[in-house]
């Protein structure tokens, strides 16, 4: 028994390990009696391709552990690969660079002077460690208000000369790396707002914020469904290929963008408060409420998290595929509400965890490996997609077990214990026909 | 409840003698009808995830009597009845009907039978009209598919003049007021031609006119032939009405006996069955200083129909280590004064808030919690805890946010926060990783209340604290209140529960539909003085004019 909930809980696990065994079983061999699937070239090829559905659907969980949906994941990474390849391959103001430097500015001083008001009250609560549990510590405006505001200052300055002195010229790959993931900040930030304050339904306002953003994206490339071509060395900084390149020859690029996020907010889950409040506020958000939580600003912060992922996840597309579109994204905010659910995280909110969005978007992605060296119709492709979904998902929510449990006292008639799940007709003994009902008619 | 200890007995209303209801319009003559048996449910036992709810219960009907069931709050008449009307189709025993043994897989079961059910909590929707929810699911059709409204609302129309009320089929809901919406909830029991009504506690939300008309419909309906089984927390009120009782008390039957064979004082013994629990704390502690003060408390809220005033001017003023009880009906703005003072109120608030003197704005639950102040809701299950969570997490939620720093949680101080509210408050469980929602309803309040205690509050707002608890842990929880004072915090106490209400106050601030009705001192308390200010319309009640 106790060996069934072990087994129960790493089901997930055993799932990956599962496909895994399949891909290598069934996979081809190279002409020099090479496993393919289990070639190194192509697991990396697996990482590297799923990592950009992988940084959004991070972003994802995250939104859903809260009970939320952010269905502008895709346009919003759409957009942010127009910003992206228009920053690296045209210089002066463009409608990119009028957006990215203010963003990027304003950006960098509220980061700033959230990060130094955290870092002082984190000190202040260090010192003043008896002051109780209830007592907040408040700040004097010194450093609640004026030097965080002080520091933000500076560094928005720096940002502004940074980004403004990159304008004349192209912009490199750090530029990019700064300035796109701002912009898309900004627009998750605004579904934060929309949510939080304007009170709309999250699949509302992201679905409002999804439409809205693939034509900000059009507009902004200038033309409709515009490709903006990145030709690095020609058009654009040579540098950029680093994003598609492999770190130190042994992970992709994009992989290690993906796995930091992993690592990152995997460990703000475990290890912080905000963490601890996603959780409660997607278990029970009303008692959540009550606890003295303030929902409100974790809900903005998880949407403003997605969007920023969103934003990375287009400049590594951009990298990836040498070219920036609106619609690069099409589709993909559900390729990621996918992953996160076939990681075992409700769609409710309130529980999951990004170990198991890890494992959904390498689930997802062997599998479509594995039917690709299968030379699978990608048509069929789609349709066993849809079929992981279903099959993963009735596993993970034990809604098998509950229809095993069922079958099972269906079987056996005197079974059942009040615990059961279930409650089963009993039979109606009395003849139903004594207590005859009255026609409608006479029901007066 | 409407009972009170024997020790209490010096306080004897000087109304309502035992033979009080030999005048009551209606019920001469009618005290030597017996009609045959239509229901026998004999040795009922029923337990919830190992409580038992009932055990060994004997139970039987007649045609046309009012039989009421009484017995303190967890005694276990819901059980008794949602069994009897099919809501729980799982328990040992056995239920005869005219003879036959039945056993029904469910309500709509229960219906076909002819038995109906009427909750406490109104099972009607709030949009549709009174003719559509009277058939809701059982709609006539026209030639099978398309809905007969002209037919649905003259059926209705037929069914509200049997009852003899004056409500318009056509009207929705919403529109209607409690009373009248639970006399659609009796047309629609007649629809369905209905042998047994249940009626669970029908006046408790009633004002005295409409409790009156409820009556003579009830009385009428059993002169029809209908068997009814009925509860009510007024004694008076089940004294007038009933043909017969049944009072259990922990599960167990107690009692059956006629009416006329018992006395007021013999129900309330045989509920009670023991004294009530004595007040711990003595003398009421005065002298501490004025932690609360609320002055001319307003509320307004948005409803589907315009602004409605939900407080009208509340004040008072709450000491140190002093309990104040507040009492009043549902819906007359208990909850609401302790959610406004705890912000989280819908709609706009007005008046003056003071913490130890000094004036403050509680916008959200966090301004209260900063402040000290903390709420523990009615609805434990829904809004006070996360039942798929630990013990622990449950516990430290308010608190990990100030035993933080940098954001990273201290999960050492979080256990040890657990710990030591599970041994404070002795809540019975395996360790602080087991879930909350495995523990029973007595625990799983200590919980909420001890997730606040953890946060050092001065003020505790406890809203209906032992709802659907048992006995036993009444008590403990009754014993941690005092203790709590004891200790100098502010308590609030809303309960629904007279003799709770009596015995935990040092001072009963009593609501009426809104308003403040009084404001009375331990001493003067009384049973039939707080009922007199909670009743809306006038200061009576319908068997004041009675007898």
């Amino acid at each position: 028994m106790k060996a069934l909930r072990a087994l129960s809980r790493t089901k997930l696990y055993w799932g990956l390990l599962i496909i895994c065994l399949i891909g290598a079983l069934a996979s081809p061999h190279s002409s020099s009696g090479n496993n393919i699937f289990l070639s190194y070239g192509n697991l990396t090829d697996v990482l590297r391709q799923v990592s950009i559905t992988g940084l959004v659907a991070t972003g994802m969980t995250m939104v859903i552990l809260l009970g939320g949906i952010d269905l502008s994941v895709g346009s919003v990474m759409g957009f942010s690969t127009i910003i992206c390849a228009m920053l690296l391959t045209k210089s002066g103001w463009t409608a990119a660079s009028i957006m990215g430097v203010p963003a990027a500015t304003a950006v960098g001083f509220f980061a700033v002077a959230f990060l130094a008001r955290f870092v002082f009250s984190g000190l202040a609560r260090g010192r003043d460690d008896s002051a109780g549990r209830r007592r907040e510590i408040a700040l004097e405006p010194w450093r609640g208000i004026w030097i965080p505001a002080l520091l933000g200052l500076v560094a928005a300055t720096a940002i502004a000369w940074f980004t403004v002195s990159q304008v004349p010229t192209k912009f490199g790959v750090l530029g990019v790396l700064l300035v796109t993931p701002c912009v898309a900040l900004l627009l998750g930030s605004l579904n934060g707002v929309l949510i939080v304050a304007g009170r709309l339904q999250p699949f509302i306002a992201t679905l409002a914020m999804m439409v809205s953003a693939l034509g900000i994206g059009r507009l902004t490339a200038g033309q409709d469904n515009a490709v903006v071509a990145v030709y690095t060395g020609t058009n654009a900084t040579e540098a950029f290929e680093v994003l598609r390149s492999m770190l130190w020859g042994v992970v992709p690029m994009p992989s290690v963008f993906f796995l930091a996020a992993i690592v990152l907010f995997g460990a703000i889950l475990r290890f912080t408060t905000f963490g601890r409040y996603a959780y409660a506020i997607g278990g029970n958000v009303e008692a959540a409420k009550l606890s003295g939580i303030k929902v409100a600003q974790v809900q903005f912060t998880a949407y403003l998290l997605s969007g920023l992922l969103a934003g990375i996840a287009g400049v590594l597309f951009v990298a990836q595929y040498r070219q920036g579109k609106p619609d690069a994204g099409a589709g993909l905010e559900l390729d990621a509400i996918a992953a996160v659910v076939i990681g075992g995280t409700s769609l409710m909110g309130g529980r999951g965890s990004l170990a198991g969005t890890f494992v959904g978007v390498l689930i997802f992605g062997l599998l479509s490996d594995i039917l690709q060296l299968q030379n699978i119709d990608s048509n069929v492709q789609l349709v066993m997609k849809g079929l992981i979904i279903v099959c993963t998902v009735l596993v993970q929510e034990q809604n098998l077990g509950q229809l095993v449990a069922r079958w099972r006292f269906r079987s056996s008639p005197q079974a059942g214990s009040e615990t059961g799940s279930v409650e089963p007709n009993r039979p109606l003994s009395a003849p139903k026909a004594q207590f005859a009902r009255e026609d409608l008619n006479e029901a007066s | 409840m409407e009972t009170r200890s024997g020790a209490a007995g010096g306080r004897e209303a000087p109304r309502a003698p035992p033979d009080h209801r030999a005048a009551s319009v209606g019920r001469i003559g009618r005290g030597t009808e017996s009609g045959r048996v239509v229901l026998v449910a004999e040795r009922i036992s029923k337990s919830f995830a190992g409580v038992t709810a009932l055990r060994d219960v004997d139970f039987d009907l007649r045609r046309g009597e009012v039989h009421a069931l009484m017995g303190e709050n967890g005694a276990g008449k819901s059980t008794l009845m949602k069994i009897l009307a099919g809501v729980h189709t799982r328990y040992e025993g056995v239920i005869q009907m005219e003879g036959h043994p039945v056993s029904f897989g469910g309500v709509r079961d229960a219906e076909g039978a002819g038995v109906a059910i009427i909750h406490q909590e109104l099972n009607l929707v709030p949009e549709l009209s009174v003719a559509d929810n009277i058939f809701l699911g059982r709609e006539p059709l026209i030639a099978g598919t398309l809905i007969d409204g002209r037919r649905i609302v003259r059926a209705a129309e037929r069914l509200l003049r049997r009852l003899g009320v004056n409500i318009d089929p056509r009207s929705r809901i919403a529109e209607l007021r409690i009373g009248e919406q639970q006399l659609v909830e009796i047309a629609k029991a007649l629809s369905l031609d209905t042998r047994i009504l249940i009626m669970d506690e029908p006046t408790s939300a009633l004002s005295s006119s409409e409790c009156e008309t409820l009556f003579k419909i009830v009385r009428q309906l059993a002169d029809d032939g209908v068997a009814i089984i009925y509860t009510s927390h007024r004694i008076e009120e089940v004294l007038d009405l009933a043909d017969r009782v049944t009072v259990l008390r922990d599960g167990r039957r107690v009692v059956t006996a006629p009416i006329g064979e018992l006395s007021r004082a013999a129900i309330i013994s045989a509920m009670v069955g023991r004294e009530m629990a004595a007040n711990h704390r003595g003398t009421a502690a005065k002298s501490g200083s004025v932690v609360l003060t609320v002055n001319n408390l307003t509320l307004d809220t948005l409803t589907g129909r315009g602004w409605r005033r939900a407080l009208h001017g509340v004040s008072f003023q709450l000491r140190q280590g002093e309990i104040l009880g507040i009492g009043g009906l549902l819906g007359s703005g208990r909850t609401e004064i302790l959610e406004s003072i705890f912000g989280v109120a819908r709609g706009w608030r007005g008046g003056a808030i003071a913490i130890e003197g000094r004036v403050v704005d509680i916008e959200s639950s966090a301004d209260a919690y900063r402040l000290g102040v903390a709420l523990v809701t009615e609805d434990r299950k829904e809004r006070g805890l996360h039942l798929a969570e630990s013990i622990c997490n449950n516990v430290a939620l308010p608190s990990i946010g100030a035993m933080s720093r940098f954001g990273l949680r201290a999960f050492a101080r979080e256990t040890a926060l657990a710990d030591d509210v599970v041994r404070r408050l002795s809540v019975r469980c395996a360790g602080i990783d087991q879930l909350v929602s495995t523990l029973s309803g007595g625990n799983q309040q200590k919980i909420v209340i001890g997730k606040w205690l953890a946060t050092e509050p001065r003020i505790l707002l406890l809203d209906e604290p032992t709802r659907g608890i048992d006995v036993g842990a009444k008590q403990e929880i009754y014993e941690l209140i005092f203790k709590l004072a004891g200790q100098g915090l502010g308590i609030v106490v809303v309960t629904s529960e007279m003799p709770e209400l009596l015995l935990l106050s040092d001072r009963v601030l009593v609501m009426c539909e809104g308003h403040q009705t009084g404001l009375l001192q331990r001493g003067n308390a009384t049973q039939e003085t707080v009922m007199r200010l909670a009743a809306p319309g006038m200061a009576t009640h319908p068997w004041d004019t009675a007898s």
